[in-house]
């Protein structure tokens, strides 16, 4: 293995107990500089959302968090009983509302046929982030976002839907360190072990729309973005051409998305403080 | 006890823009260190304004030798020299980040912060002017070399103070934290590496007061610490939570480690070469 690969499985290497000290304790200051009661979070039944809602129930009492379980009518029913595992695991009260009336009445209400996948998953998206907006209002809690720096980088996600939030724990993570830092949680395994998916259709996987894996979108934008390396460079070190052009034109394409975020900072490339880059 | 010098490093959080609060806790933590016979007080850098505050720094900044704030905390300062960090008002429209040194109702010493990191994260250079000039201050019989935070990382500044006499070095900062794989915390890692080198090449005592707290979704560790002019650390103060730090020096120390170690006498400005 040559030099820049031990470079970047350190730098993608975790320590989690201290990442843990560090973001429970940024959720704890959030609350409390803005006076808040607590913060709310959508759980998907994903790794991410069950990261941001583990790390939240260590920072503050399980009570001042607030769990939402938002299903569609075409939601995976394995989503909903992950979600509510992690719930349990974690000693948290849900609360389920069914987002397919309101979803499904706006489309209703367009001309026949105005409805393609995309859109539907956005809205969906959409209409989760507008209820967790609205009873975060109700409640007097904070919204918690649950991107990790691997989709956010991507712009794997829906602007104003699941990129929303008040603060955002995991936006410095990139995707395999979501992994280490919920296995050392406790989240079950199930839930950290499955594929990952937006299942905002039947059988959608995140790695099979992306076209790569986890793991290399990884590396790749770690040597990119975190160190530096052109896209012909990255090449040179022995990933496919065809995966490092496409993250980089999903990279450049999707900026627009990344301005809007209070990351918690743990490496010298934070997104929004180390690596402001204008949008235009 | 002659040579002796009871120091303490005040690693507090400071609130950004709030500079009423941060002077009362400053004014407590004054008292809490004069209890424990402190002589010699450090907080770390802009501690009385907070860290990151672009557009806020001239919101915030002060005269110092007009300042309501600065002689509130002077005349707190009775016989214990207490060094806080500030927006300083020069001449000129000119913003410096400056280490004030207050002792008995004056102002002993001023070190204007010379070189301002406007990279990354960091933005100083959009906002403060880089100072001017390097200075010893007196302590105890002794001299004392104040430094802020990115100063370290050019190593001439800490070898100039010591080779003009300084046997403590004081660094004050804001030193974000940064996680990694690594069993301490990377922004640590690499701060240890330089406050101990930095005191055995120069055989000084090092005080390193890092400050706790968030500030826009960055976090400082704390971790402050001192270390002995052979390099070793001598003491640590907790992470992540606000501790007062106390130890006494013995300045001998200094005068016994150069002699054994002489690496300032040694020092040549005359080798030829590139650079």
């Amino acid at each position: 293995m040559n030099e820049t690969k031990y470079w970047i499985r350190d730098r993608l290497g975790l320590n989690a107990a201290l990442a843990e000290t560090v973001l429970t304790g940024f959720i704890r200051d959030a609350v409390e500089t803005t006076r808040s009661k607590g913060v709310v979070v959508g759980l998907s039944g994903g790794v991410d959302s069950a990261l941001a809602a583990a790390l939240a129930a260590k920072a503050l009492e399980p009570s001042r968090v607030h769990a939402f379980l938002l299903p569609y009518r075409t939601s995976n029913p394995d989503s909903i009983s992950d979600a509510e595992v992690v719930a349990k695991d974690f000693d948290l009260v849900t609360t389920t509302i069914d987002i397919s009336p309101m979803v499904d009445l706006y489309f209703e209400n367009l001309a026949e046929g105005d409805i393609d996948k995309v859109r539907l998953g956005n809205k969906m998206a959409r209409e989760r982030m507008s209820i967790l907006f609205d009873q975060a209002k109700k409640l007097g809690c904070l919204v918690l976002g649950t991107s990790n720096k691997t989709e956010i980088l991507l712009g794997y996600s829906t602007i104003f839907g699941d990129n929303a939030s008040s603060i955002n724990p995991l936006g410095d993570l990139y995707k395999q360190q979501v992994w280490q830092l919920a296995h050392h949680l406790g989240v079950p395994q199930e839930v950290v072990g499955k594929k990952p998916s937006a299942d905002l259709w039947p059988g959608q996987t995140d790695e099979g729309e992306l076209g790569f894996d986890y793991t290399s979108a990884d590396e790749v934008l770690c040597l990119m973005f975190d160190l530096g390396l052109s896209p012909s460079e990255v090449v040179d070190q022995g990933y496919a051409a065809s995966v490092v052009d496409r993250i980089a034109a999903m990279e450049e394409r999707n900026r627009f998305k990344r301005r809007l975020m209070l990351i918690a900072r743990l490496s010298d490339s934070a997104i929004n403080l180390d690596r402001e880059i204008p949008r235009d | 006890m002659a040579n002796k010098l009871t120091v303490g490093l005040a690693q507090i959080d400071c609130t950004l823009g709030a500079v009423k609060g941060n002077v009362q806790k400053h004014l407590s933590w004054i008292e809490k260190a004069r209890e424990q016979g402190v002589e010699l007080l450090l907080f770390p850098e802009l501690s009385i304004t907070g860290y990151r505050l672009l557009h806020l720094t001239s919101r915030v900044s002060c005269r110092i030798d007009e300042s309501e704030t600065i002689r509130q905390l002077a005349d707190a300062s009775g016989e214990m020299a207490v060094v806080v960090g500030l927006v300083e008002e020069g001449g000129q429209g000119v913003l410096y980040n400056s280490a004030v040194m207050l002792r008995a109702g004056q102002i002993v010493h001023v070190h204007r912060k010379l070189y301002l990191p406007t990279y990354g994260i960091f933005q100083e250079g959009r906002f403060f002017g880089p100072g001017q000039r390097l200075d010893l201050a007196p302590i105890a019989g002794e001299k004392l070399g104040l430094l802020i935070c990115e100063d370290l990382w050019h190593p001439q500044l800490a070898q100039r103070l010591a080779a003009g006499g300084g046997k403590v070095l004081g660094v004050l900062s804001a030193g974000p934290g940064r996680v990694g794989s690594g069993e301490t915390l990377e922004s640590q890692e690499i701060w240890e590496c330089i406050t101990r080198s930095t005191a055995v090449v120069n055989t000084s005592w090092l005080l390193y007061c890092n400050r706790v707290g968030w500030e826009e979704g960055s976090f400082y560790a704390g971790g402050s610490h001192i270390v002995r002019p052979g390099g070793q650390i001598l003491c640590r103060a907790a992470n992540f939570q606000e501790d007062l730090l106390v130890a006494t020096l013995d300045l001998r120390e200094v005068d016994r480690l150069r002699w054994r170690l002489p690496l300032l006498r040694a020092e040549r400005a005359d080798i030829e070469g590139p650079g």
